[in-house]
């Protein structure tokens, strides 16, 4: 049977569908046959981030209602034939989805040999991230070093443990990971962000990852490709470690020491 | 009390008289679809807010409307309410509620007063001799229930309510989240979220945490809220907050 890992947040905004790309690419790039499944309907994005918009035919909503075949639907990606897409639809809204629709596209996946799917939640707490919720075994909750951010995630991994078929049905818990994004070290160390140790506190989830704060996401969303494949940049190496850590690895925290000052920096002072 | 039965007393029961606290509910409406989306809105995200407590149906605000009362009772049985009773209705609406297997308390008071109209002279007179002092029906919470343990964290949006009872968390309350018991509220973690101790009233009831940093306390109503910020004795501390007159006063714990 696949492993389902949904990707949440209950904030909009913070990097989950960045999240979802990267982290599918990652787990196909070790070789391992991976699904993403956008269940943001009526507001899609990962096809624009997987850059196979132009490619999406059928989508989720067509295979739950009958009027495709996953098959039809599934976009292999352009960068590894392990990893395919299936898009959310741009003109449903969520109700669109209903459990036993999702649950059989679910359930398909896995008989098709795919070993790990990746539902891309939506923001908010309603339809659509509890669809995207239901049948995870595995969540990874994307916050932001802001309290607001940190509230939502509290929020959402309330209803992970109460809301989710493995919650009704007293299964073993949902596997928790707690993934950091748009971290910026200096600006921690200058008490303008929460710190990795303050999330913590609050949360108190284990932590698979920290994604630091840089201009290559936009970069890479904007050429219509996951920032993992980005080669050497730090956003890169940040979830490539967090795909090994996922898969039981031990990889050490990188990109959370703030840098230092360089002599001539420190010399002529920061700027910005 | 016991009462006295001809011959001698059977081994297998003994018939004594009972109070029992009860929980009523005032039926405005015969309009059961509007009454469920109205139970749905206020107690849906609560859904262990009752405990299958025993509850009388007061019709009396309900007018003279048919009631299916099947419906109505599988309806607040949904809810975790046990209908047991009606009072204050209509004849034919007394005699429905009779066929769907409900008793008539036509003259039971639902305030604390006692009075034994619905019981037989015998039993009256007993009543009034052996017990002068009923406590008072609607009031009464249990008084030996055991207090409520939650040993996961409870986060932001989610709520737990220790009916006539103590809670004891073992596990962080966050910010947005809230304890609330009609006893004392015990959080052996950090307590974040809001803390209503003494629900219904109970003035002794307190509040205690190993780390007080609430968004808010309340004691029998009286609360305060971090908007006045703890001094730095008792923020992240361990501490108690008990209610002295009108004053919520903190101390903190020292062991």
């Amino acid at each position: 049977m696949a492993r389902i890992i949904v990707v949440t947040s209950g904030k909009g905004g913070v990097g989950k569908t960045t999240t979802s790309a990267s982290f599918a690419s990652g787990l196909a790039l070790r070789g391992h046959r991976t699904a993403v499944i956008d269940f943001d309907v009526g507001l899609r994005n990962l096809d624009l981030i997987m850059g196979c918009e132009r490619r999406v035919v059928y989508d989720f909503v067509n295979v739950i209602h009958g009027e495709a075949t996953l098959n039809q639907a599934l976009i292999k990606d352009k960068h590894n034939d392990n990893l395919s897409v299936l898009a959310a639809s741009q003109t449903r809204d969520k109700e669109a989805l209903t459990k036993e629709g999702v649950e059989k596209v679910l359930h398909d996946l896995g008989g098709m040999g795919f070993e790990y799917i990746v539902c891309d939640s939506p923001a908010g707490i309603e339809t659509g991230a509890l669809m995207a919720m239901h049948f995870a075994d595995e969540a990874l909750v994307v916050t932001n070093p802001e309290v607001s951010s940190v509230r939502d995630s509290d929020r959402i991994l309330g209803m992970l443990a109460s809301k989710t078929k493995r919650a009704i049905e007293g299964k073993e818990p949902i596997k928790e990971h707690l993934l950091i994004t748009r971290y910026n070290p200096n600006r921690v160390d200058a008490g303008h962000m929460l710190s990795l140790e303050d999330i913590q506190d609050i949360l108190r989830i284990p932590l698979i990852g920290v994604i630091p704060e840089s201009e290559s996401v936009l970069q890479a969303s904007n050429q219509g490709s996951p920032a993992v494949h980005l080669k050497g940049t730090d956003v890169s190496e940040a979830y490539l470690d967090v795909v090994s850590r996922f898969v039981g690895e031990d990889r050490p925290l990188r990109f959370v020491d703030p840098e230092k000052a360089g002599f001539l920096k420190r010399l002529f002072g920061r700027k910005g | 009390m016991t009462v006295a039965l001809a011959g001698r007393t059977p081994a297998t029961f003994e018939i004594k008289s009972a109070n029992l606290p009860l929980v009523a509910l005032l039926l405005k409406s015969s309009d059961l679809q509007l009454l469920e989306q109205e139970l749905q809105g206020r107690f849906g995200d609560a859904p262990d807010f009752f405990d299958n407590d025993p509850l009388v149906i007061d019709l009396a605000p309900a007018g003279e409307g048919e009631i299916d009362f099947g419906t109505l009772v599988r309806l607040l049985k949904r809810h975790r309410v046990m209908p047991v009773a009606v009072k204050g209705g209509t004849p034919g609406q007394m005699e429905a509620a009779v066929q769907a297997g409900l008793a008539c308390a036509q003259d039971a008071a639902l305030n604390p007063t006692f009075h034994p109209g619905g019981l037989s002279q015998r039993e009256r007179e007993e009543a009034r001799e052996e017990q002068p002092h009923v406590p008072p029906v609607v009031q009464a919470p249990p008084v030996h229930s055991c207090a409520l343990v939650i040993d996961k964290p409870l986060r932001s949006g989610q709520q737990v309510y220790a009916r006539g009872r103590d809670v004891v968390v073992l596990a962080m309350v966050n910010a947005g989240a809230e304890v609330i018991a009609d006893g004392h509220i015990h959080v052996y973690a950090p307590l974040r979220g809001k803390a209503i101790a003494g629900a219904r009233g109970n003035a002794q009831a307190r509040i205690l945490t190993l780390c007080l940093e609430p968004e808010l306390v309340s004691i029998a109503g009286v609360y305060r809220t971090s908007e006045h910020p703890l001094p730095d004795t008792l923020r992240g501390k361990p501490a108690q907050v008990r209610l002295e007159g009108e004053k919520l006063v903190m101390l903190p714990l020292n062991p």
